[in-house]
């Protein structure tokens, strides 16, 4: 049987491929609110203990979603020193930490709204714009513009037969124009693309960004061919650990058959690429747009002052 | 010599299922042609010995049950049942225990497992549980629950028929025992499983995982597009089905052609939205080609008379009713653990008739409920006793759920003697 850490990881993994990281981030806290009232423990402090399990588990997935460890660890923190100390009934305590992920939720969606108001700063019009991973930061960025008024179409580079298929539901849904075209041909489109536009999971202290499988590929051909590149990403994903290992990479093997001859072969698949941040030209975030550099400097000084809160605890 | 040689046919095919060395449906042709190979069986006679009704009854459920899933029904139930128990496995437990035992009450066995195991497999196994409880727990419940009414399991129609008792007398005779037997299989089963069932409700990263994976389920179902005249007619198809096999005294028809009329009819209303071809593809064909075999198989132990001298031994084992009735409970029980209890419970009719006429003035329909306990509720016994452990078995594994025999005898046969065990005290307490 799988370990919790295993289980959560599978979970969240095949949610990210799923529906993406913010809103997996979005849905987990919704499922956090619903698990926080049936819980049957009347003792706040015996909560901080399950809290803290759960904590130590989402912390330890593989992939780390810096998204939800950044925002569980701090709502362990704040259940600690405000709802712990308190003697409170459990209805109460219930009622404080449901508010604090409420407010969690609610914070999110501002980055949201905040991520686009710099995303203006893109020009887009006119433009063909080619995407690859099926990032919903990036699918929602291609909505608000359209909802602009913008005139832009889109290349879809195709990858995971799911992932491709959402963002033809999506670009269709905001009628967006668009065409298809398979990752391993991009070369012959190259000259038509004017920007490259990825969405990414977690940001390393490495400054390489977690990002779908096969964007690596994509982004070095586009880097060589000064093809610029944006990311568009929320700083609430800053990966806050020291990377030890390449451990956020799952790899996943199994046997397959070749399909005429009675051969047998292991294919070998990976769950996420790792991407140097300085391949991009700019990072739009929630905090404004940045150039690589910008951008690990605002990493390191929010790195800081997370290590100064955690020492703290 | 013949009866030495079917004998020695059927104990190394059953040897060859419990040690799992080929797959069973290999194994039960193989049985039944080595039957007609050596003689015991004329080809004639084989096909004869198949039990065309249910083979036909399964492929016709088959395929309305495929059609059906096309519409996301079963998927949108899942959802909602996941919704309802919070994804607490003991509320899961008895939900699906209890939802099979009522369903296999009114419905056919096999029908009943095949709406409820691919529900059970991907609920639990989403929530990182193991589904093989939930799988043993439904196989033996599709049992318990057919074993209350008339129309719940082929033993009792076939005793009906002969006895011409109503919905009503089954029910009112049986349903102390079987309630008896349910309790006690539920007892049994949360105490030997209660790591795995135990409530999650005191821990927060249980509730979680389990909150997170039904909002992924639902995700993932509201995603696809769901058409409302699909599921209407699926409703409304279903719904006439299991009327039909209600009332199928009434109809005066069998209920492979209710089930076909409902699949074919189905099929025909959906056409556009459902590639025949498909439906027809999803066939568990192995399935089927093992009851021919095993009906054949059993076909030639029963051209042996053995079961005819077991049922004269049964006749003239004792003059008490209680002790006559206790021989055919634990006879049929056993019988039914190995050999489909269609053919013995047959053969018993007339043997039970004899016994009443020896008796006379005296209240012996005791026996009767001492066979449809023994034959129904022994069916539990191994995984090849009744049709809908069998599927159970196979549907699983099509899940990469693989159930062996050993695995599944190992709980069930101890518990099927505890069932047994009970229907005695029973028994006793109708009979004292």
């Amino acid at each position: 049987m799988q370990t919790k850490i295993e289980l959560f990881s599978q979970l969240l993994r095949e949610l990210e491929a799923d529906i993406g990281t913010r809103d997996l981030s979005d849905l987990v806290f919704v499922a956090l609110i619903e698990s926080i009232k049936s819980l049957d423990v009347k003792d706040s402090k015996k909560f901080s203990a399950e809290f803290s399990k759960l904590v130590d588990i989402v912390t330890h997935t593989e992939p780390k979603f810096g998204i939800l460890n950044y925002y569980l660890t701090n709502l362990h923190w704040e259940f600690e020193q405000n709802i712990c100390t308190k003697d409170v009934d459990d209805k109460k305590w219930k009622r404080m930490a449901i508010n604090k992920i409420n407010a969690i939720l609610k914070s999110m969606r501002k980055h949201k709204k905040k991520l686009f108001h710099h995303a203006e700063k893109i020009n887009v019009e006119g433009k063909t714009i080619l995407i690859h991973d099926h990032s919903h930061t990036v699918q929602d960025a291609l909505r608000y513009y359209r909802g602009q008024g913008k005139h832009f179409r889109v290349v879809i580079a195709e990858q995971d037969y799911e992932k491709t298929h959402d963002n033809i539901e999506c670009l269709h849904a905001a009628r967006i124009p668009f065409q298809v075209v398979p990752a391993y041909m991009i070369s012959h489109v190259m000259e038509s693309i004017d920007m490259v536009f990825f969405g990414a999971l977690t940001l390393k202290d490495t400054m390489h960004f977690v990002m779908s499988p096969g964007t690596h590929g994509v982004i070095t051909e586009f880097h060589a061919e000064k093809v610029p590149i944006y990311a568009f990403f929320d700083t609430c994903k800053f990966s806050l650990w020291k990377s030890k290992k390449r451990g956020e990479i799952f790899i996943h093997k199994h046997t397959r058959s070749h399909y005429a001859k009675p051969i047998e072969y292991e294919r070998i698949k990976y769950s996420h690429d790792r991407v140097p941040i300085n391949l991009f030209k700019k990072i739009v975030t929630d905090k404004g747009v940045f150039s690589p550099a910008e951008l690990e400097k605002l990493y390191k000084k929010t790195f800081d002052e997370y290590e100064k809160i955690r020492k703290k605890h | 010599m013949l009866t030495y040689i079917t004998i020695g046919i059927f104990l190394l095919a059953f040897s060859l299922l419990v040690f799992e060395l080929f797959d069973k449906s290999l194994i039960a042709l193989f049985g039944a042609l080595l039957m007609i190979i050596v003689g015991i069986l004329s080809p004639e006679e084989a096909i004869e010995a198949i039990d065309f009704d249910t083979i036909l009854l399964l492929l016709a459920m088959m395929i309305l049950v495929n059609i059906a899933a096309k519409s996301g029904i079963f998927a949108w139930l899942n959802i909602k049942i996941a919704a309802l128990t919070k994804g607490n496995p003991l509320a899961l437990f008895f939900f699906f225990s209890l939802i099979t035992a009522i369903f296999s009450a009114f419905l056919d066995n096999v029908t009943t497992i095949i709406l409820v195991v691919p529900l059970t497999i991907e609920l639990l196994r989403g929530m990182g549980r193991d589904p093989k409880p939930y799988i043993f727990a439904e196989i033996l419940f599709s049992n318990i629950g057919g074993a209350l009414t008339l129309i719940g399991d082929p033993p009792n129609i076939i005793i009906g028929g002969a006895t011409g008792f109503s919905f009503l007398d089954f029910v009112s005779n049986l349903w102390i025992p079987i309630s008896m037997v349910a309790v006690f299989t539920m007892f049994v089963f949360v105490l030997l499983n209660w790591k795995k069932l135990k409530p999650i409700s005191a821990s927060l990263v249980d509730l979680c995982i389990a909150n997170i994976l039904i909002k992924k389920i639902r995700h993932k179902f509201l995603k696809k597009t769901m058409h409302r005249d699909f599921i209407l007619k699926v409703i409304a198809v279903l719904f006439l089905t299991i009327m039909g096999f209600f009332l199928q005294q009434q109809i005066g028809l069998p209920t492979y052609i209710i089930a076909f009329t409902a699949a074919i009819v189905l099929a025909l209303l959906t056409a556009k939205r459902v590639n025949i071809h498909e439906a027809f593809q999803s066939v568990e064909w192995t399935t089927l080609f093992f009851f021919a075999g095993l009906f054949i198989m059993v076909g030639g132990v029963e051209k042996t008379g053995m079961l005819e001298q077991l049922s004269h031994w049964v006749a003239n084992s004792t003059n008490n009713i209680f002790y006559l009735s206790l021989i055919v409970l634990w006879v049929s029980g056993f019988v039914s653990m190995v050999l489909d209890n269609i053919p013995f419970v047959t053969i018993m009719i007339p043997v039970i008739i004899g016994i009443q006429a020896q008796f006379p003035g005296y209240d012996t329909t005791i026996l009767w409920w001492a066979l449809s306990l023994g034959a129904c509720l022994g069916g539990n016994g191994t995984l090849i006793g009744a049709s809908a452990n069998v599927v159970a078995a196979d549907m699983a594994k099509k899940e990469g759920v693989h159930i062996s025999f050993l695995s599944y005898m190992k709980f069930s046969f101890p518990l099927t003697i505890g069932m047994l065990l009970l229907c005695s005290a029973y028994l006793f307490i109708r009979v004292g």
